[in-house]
């Protein structure tokens, strides 16, 4: 039963964070992500099989008693896999720190070098072609076509926000 | 004389060494601190080469060599592995960290070797290092994001718009590639309850099918996700022309072979009989690899993402080896792997004297638009004719290794009566050259369009960016005029990563012996796993 429900958190965390992945937000990017990191982390804690109240330590006695090895790792709790979580989560945390780093960044480079009045001109067009027109009007300097579909996407998400700034 | 096994932690411990050392400078002036670094990285390079040559000269005349970590014997400890193929893999990429380094020290800009780049190429080389020696499955995984860790800040050093933006998706996508990998390892522990992987080999082959299959798929799709092969492929074209050329240079030699090189070791080693069912399916992965990658770089517009999409296409051929490793040929089983090692080093050579080339030029033009290039070959000779054979080579002319590469893997793929797929390997080749032409036309031929920039650089900067590249193409084309030597060492390469039973040996006599009187497999105790 332990097993079971263990299985099943496991798959709803892994549904979650793909979901969670598949939004458009950052910050949703990095929730997912460390969803992802718990369900991996829950599955490596399931392989060391489920043993309450048992010693992580074996000594000469202990197998005398039990008899057989079978028996043995009945009475037995495995210490292997949290040892490997612990490794997880040590890496899974710094990983986590340089992508909120970067995604801090990337907010702070794109505040400051686009046109909002431009781009909320397009988002607000029935044209469906606008924003490619607009693609190929941009001088070099936005080049990076990258950039732009994210601060598009962001301005689909949030229109309202950049019409208030164009307007000012 | 036999040196002590522990020599075979210097490919790890050397590098992380040094780094570490390096990093104690930051804390110094910017000058003082980048020469320390500089001098250290450079000591660090030439001595990890020289360590890897003494390897592979050990393991040629010794054969395969292991060390067991703190002397715990082998299921228990963390066993260190050296073979024939890992040797190579050490030689090349010390001898290509070592070859981009003067190019480094000519171009690399004083901000981005201010922020600590010459540490992190030694903590890539560590973790590079690490994940071809390691013995154990867990521990590839920790290799794995060593690398990532130093390759992400490689990648991202300078902070440019561009540079943050391709950086995201190169580490969303390459962490989801390591979870893939991290549950693979704990799916291995929970129904074979071993991470070492010659104890992995040992009783993967009684495990169930469905076992075999779940790691298997997991492992590969993991190590597919880094060598970029398809459909786990985008992180690659959206990140590698971001940085600075002799990053993007260090990465397409080191960390998408990295991961070819894993699928060379474990599916061997873990799946001999999934290579032989699982063939159509690797090779229409291989396939699609090969199409989508030569595909794609048709509609790039700048050197880099060009080069980029072509180092995609060229993992699909190293792919098409991998599924054809095991099908006998006229030169015995194993001769497919052997040609797909032989590919994996030709394109290291070649599509590092590739990128190098291109980003000197794109350095020294300060563009890599191919629309505003062009006519180069009168002011850059040298460079042009380097950048030719290098380009013809990639494309498989002789006498080029490419050549020797992709004839044997199509006479291979023929010998397995695997036509499809050797139609579309020589259909590609063909889509190679043209791009490969196109590409060094718009660069070099024609009349010059774009007059380099005022700041007339000096001579001995020249000299340092394009004696990489001239040695890198001597190596492809000594490769290609005289190919026995090398198809021999790559045969012996072969032979010993496919040999399971060697492995197991060279690791530790008594794990098959352990397997009579310990029933930890997971036939032996169903029960005992559900039980809360």
């Amino acid at each position: 039963m332990t097993a079971l429900m263990l299985a099943l958190l496991v798959g709803l965390l892994f549904a979650c964070g793909t979901y969670l992945v598949l939004q458009r937000g950052q910050i949703k990017l990095v929730l997912g992500l460390g969803l992802f990191t718990h369900a991996i982390n829950l599955a490596l804690f399931g392989t060391g099989r489920l043993t309450r109240g048992a010693p992580p330590l074996v000594d000469g006695e202990s197998v005398k008693a039990a008899g057989s090895a079978a028996a043995l790792f009945a009475r037995y709790a495995d210490p292997l896999p949290q040892a490997l979580i612990l490794t997880a989560i040590v890496i899974s945390f710094g990983m986590t720190a340089f992508i909120v780093m970067l995604i801090f960044r990337r907010d702070a480079l794109t505040g400051s070098d686009l046109l909002p009045g431009e781009l909320a001109a397009v988002v607000n067009t029935a044209d469906p072609f606008a924003e490619f027109t607009l693609r190929m009007q941009l001088p070099e300097a936005a080049d990076d076509y990258d950039l732009l579909q994210y601060e598009l996407d962001e301005l689909y998400d949030h229109p309202e926000r950049e019409v208030e700034n164009a307007r000012e | 004389m036999t040196p002590h096994p522990t020599v075979l932690i210097l490919p790890v411990a050397l590098p992380l060494l040094l780094g570490a050392i390096s990093l104690l400078f930051q804390s110094m002036g910017p000058d003082r601190r980048v020469a320390l670094q500089r001098t250290l990285a450079g000591l660090g390079l030439f001595a990890n080469l020289a360590v890897a040559g003494f390897l592979l000269f050990w393991v040629l005349q010794s054969g395969p060599q292991a060390f067991q970590l703190g002397l715990w014997p082998a299921p228990f400890g963390i066993t260190v592995y050296l073979d024939t193929l890992t040797a190579l893999m050490l030689v090349m990429v010390g001898l290509l960290s070592l070859l981009i380094y003067p190019f480094a020290l000519a171009t690399i800009d004083p901000e981005r070797a201010q922020l600590g780049f010459f540490p992190m190429m030694l903590f890539l080389l560590m973790g590079a290092n690490g994940a071809f020696i390691t013995g154990d499955l867990f521990n590839l995984y920790v290799f794995y994001e060593v690398l990532l860790m130093a390759s992400f800040v490689l990648l991202t050093l300078g902070g440019t718009p561009s540079q943050i933006n391709g950086g995201i998706r190169y580490v969303v996508l390459n962490l989801m590639g390591s979870m893939m990998l991290l549950l693979g390892a704990g799916i291995t522990y929970g129904t074979l309850g071993t991470l070492n992987m010659a104890h992995i080999a040992v009783r993967m082959v009684e495990a169930p099918y469905t076992v075999q299959a779940l790691i298997a798929g997991l492992l590969l799709v993991a190590f597919g996700a880094k060598a970029a092969a398809f459909p786990a492929f985008f992180w690659l074209p959206s990140s590698y022309h971001t940085p600075h050329p002799v990053v993007t240079a260090l990465f397409s030699g080191v960390l998408t072979k990295v991961g070819v090189y894993s699928l060379f070791r474990v599916f061997p080693l873990f799946f001999p009989t999934l290579l032989a069912t699982w063939q159509p399916l690797l090779l229409t992965v291989a396939g699609l690899t090969m199409v989508v990658g030569v595909l794609g770089a048709f509609a790039q517009p700048t050197i880099r993402r060009l080069l980029s999409f072509h180092i995609i296409s060229q993992i699909g051929y190293m792919l098409m080896g991998l599924g054809v490793a095991l099908s006998p040929s006229a030169y015995g089983v194993g001769f497919g792997l052997a040609l797909a090692i032989l590919f994996l080093i030709h394109n290291q050579l070649v599509k590092t004297a590739l990128l190098l080339g291109g980003g000197a030029v794109e350095l020294e033009m300060g563009t890599g638009k191919l629309s505003e290039l062009g006519g180069l070959v009168h002011s850059r000779p040298l460079q042009a004719t380097l950048f030719l054979v290098a380009a013809f080579a990639l494309a498989g002319f002789p006498p080029t290794s490419g050549f020797i590469g992709k004839l044997g893997l199509l006479e291979v793929t023929f010998a397995a009566g695997q036509w499809p797929i050797a139609a579309v390997s020589v259909f590609v080749s063909l889509l190679t050259t043209m791009s490969m032409i196109r590409l060094w036309q718009s660069i070099f031929w024609g009349k010059p369009r774009l007059a380099p920039p005022p700041e007339v650089r000096a001579p001995g900067r020249t000299l340092w960016t394009t004696t990489p590249s001239a040695i890198l193409v001597a190596i492809s084309l000594a490769i290609g005029v005289a190919a026995q030597p090398m198809l021999a060492l790559v045969q012996t390469a072969a032979s010993q990563a496919i040999d399971r039973a060697g492995y197991v040996r060279t690791v530790n006599p008594a794990l098959t012996e352990q397997e009579r009187s310990l029933p930890l497999g997971i036939q032996s105790q169903p029960s005992e796993r559900a039980g809360g």
